[in-house]
This record gives C-alpha cells, structure tokens and sequence, in this order.
C-alpha cells in the first residue's frame, strides 16, 4: 500500500487462490461446528447446494482481518471489523480482498483510517461474498 | 413465534462463561485463514469472535432454541463486528457475558418472512472490558 495513507488509497489486494476444503475440517474441529456442509459433500449434493463444501463464515471474515494486517502493519493495528455476509463461499472457490480507505482523522495521539472492504469471488464486483467497513490505526 | 414473543427475548441474557485461547488451536486457525501462525504472544483478532461464541455459555442449537428456530430452519449469519480495546492474549482465559440487543422482523419479495436477532457478548479479564464481538443471525420464518 502506497504511503502516506490517505482518504482514496487503494489497499493491496490479498489474493486466496484457492479455498481449501482440508482446511475446512481443521475449522469445524477449532471452532466445535457440527454443521456438516463444511465437511460433508454428499450431505452438501442432498441438501441442493451444489457438489462443494462450504466455507465457515468466520474464515471469509479472517480473511479481511488478515488483508488489513498486510496493509497496515500487523493485526494489532485493528479497532473495529464489521462485516455484512452476502454469500456463501465454496471450496475451490478463488477470493480477492480488497479496500479503500474513505477517511482518516485524529484520534487522541493517533491517527484513525476508516476503511471500506470487499471479498469478491474471482475478484469480479458483480459477485461480492463479503462487505465490510473497519476502523484501523495508522502507525 | 408472534412478534409480541420476538421482542420479548431483547435483554435475554447469555449463562456466559470462559474461554482460553490454547496455543495450539491459535496456530491452526492462523494456518486455516492464512495468518501468520504462532503460539504465543497477541492473538488474532478473529479470537474476539472465537472466545466471544465459545464461552458464551450455550450451544448456537441452543441460542436458536430461545428465539424458537432450529439450525434446520436455514439459520443465515447476517452480520458480525469485533471491537478491540486491548488485544487478546495467546494462553489467556476470558470471561464471556452478553445478551440479545434487537430482534426484529421483517419481510421480502424474496425472502419472505425473516426474523434479525442481534446479540453483543463481551470480553473481560479481571473484569477489565477488552473486547466485544456484536454479531446477527437471520431467522427464516415460514408460514
């Protein structure tokens, strides 16, 4: 991400190529989620959601906590992620991240940008999985 | 459920609990979202939301039962905030306690009839508030 940060830069994308499946079981025994649509694909077939597991929505979330750590510093620098669910992600599935900062002010001693963000499948805008706005200190 | 019992759970209160951030399962998780994976030092943020449902005191099958729904009803997430004062530690025990803020109903030309349950759990140590996790889930309501 181009410095100085200001109101319109753009963040670097984060790129996942491709969600994986594997790790989906990894999530579902971390997070003790019985819910077998992230594990089960003939459960996934019966249920008419097609023949792909699906992604825990906590993990697409991550992912834009994740490209802010990238574009800001580390994780540390996060106040505040709220994110709105619009779809599900399937395994497979190649997800592009990205944001714009809309505003930076002065917070105490600190600097606060305020950030709006996407998850878009292929990085195509018409398919958003994922919105978001996040409060991120400036270091 | 009518809405007269919809509103009625707002201020229903979470038997809370406690959660640890144990080392290993941070790296896995780390590993899984592609975050740098570590066992020791500040957690990830996404731990806020981790901690926040898993000391919550009751199963998700057990929150949907209040609000008189099932997992099977087709139970979608529909938003999630994490708000950090002081980031969480790797190894540390927190407190968990929180309540139902809104539940509303609403209808759609699609959608039909849906119930919004939002819900903010709060997360303590030594009674010190460091983080909040604000989430909602959508309720399908069929006739």
């Amino acid at each position: 991400m181009q410095h100085p940060i200001t109101q319109g830069s753009a963040l670097d994308d984060l790129d996942i190529s491709s969600v994986d499946a594997e790790k989906m079981k990894t999530m579902a025994v971390i997070l003790r989620d019985p819910n077998p649509i992230h594990w089960d694909v003939d459960l996934v077939r019966e249920l008419g959601m097609g023949d792909r597991v699906v992604n825990q929505g906590p993990n697409n979330m991550a992912y834009l906590v994740e490209l802010l750590a990238r574009n800001f510093g580390g994780e540390d620098q996060i106040v505040n992620l709220k994110v709105r669910f619009l779809a599900n992600v399937f395994s497979g599935d190649r997800l592009i991240a990205g944001g714009v900062v809309n505003d930076v002010r002065a917070a105490g001693p600190a600097q606060l940008a305020e950030v709006e963000l996407w998850l878009r499948r292929d990085g195509n805008e018409n398919d958003l999985v994922m919105s978001g706005t996040a409060h991120v200190r400036l270091a | 459920m009518d809405e007269t019992a919809l509103s009625s759970v707002v201020g229903w209160k979470f038997p809370g609990g406690e959660f640890t951030i144990e080392p290993y399962e941070h790296w896995l998780m780390c590993d899984v979202v592609g975050a740098r994976p570590r066992r020791s030092g500040t957690a990830n943020p996404m731990y806020v939301y981790y901690a926040a449902l898993g000391g919550m005191g009751v199963s998700l099958d057990e929150f949907f039962a209040v609000v008189e729904a099932s997992a099977d009803d087709g139970v979608m997430f529909g938003e999630a905030e994490i708000s950090v004062i002081e980031p969480l530690k790797i190894g540390s025990t927190y407190r968990v306690d929180g309540e139902i803020t809104s539940a509303v109903r609403k209808a759609g030309k699609r959608a039909g009839v849906f119930d919004i349950v939002s819900f903010e759990l709060k997360l303590t140590l030594s009674e010190r508030h460091l983080a909040t996790s604000t989430n909602s889930f959508v309720f399908p309501r069929r006739a």
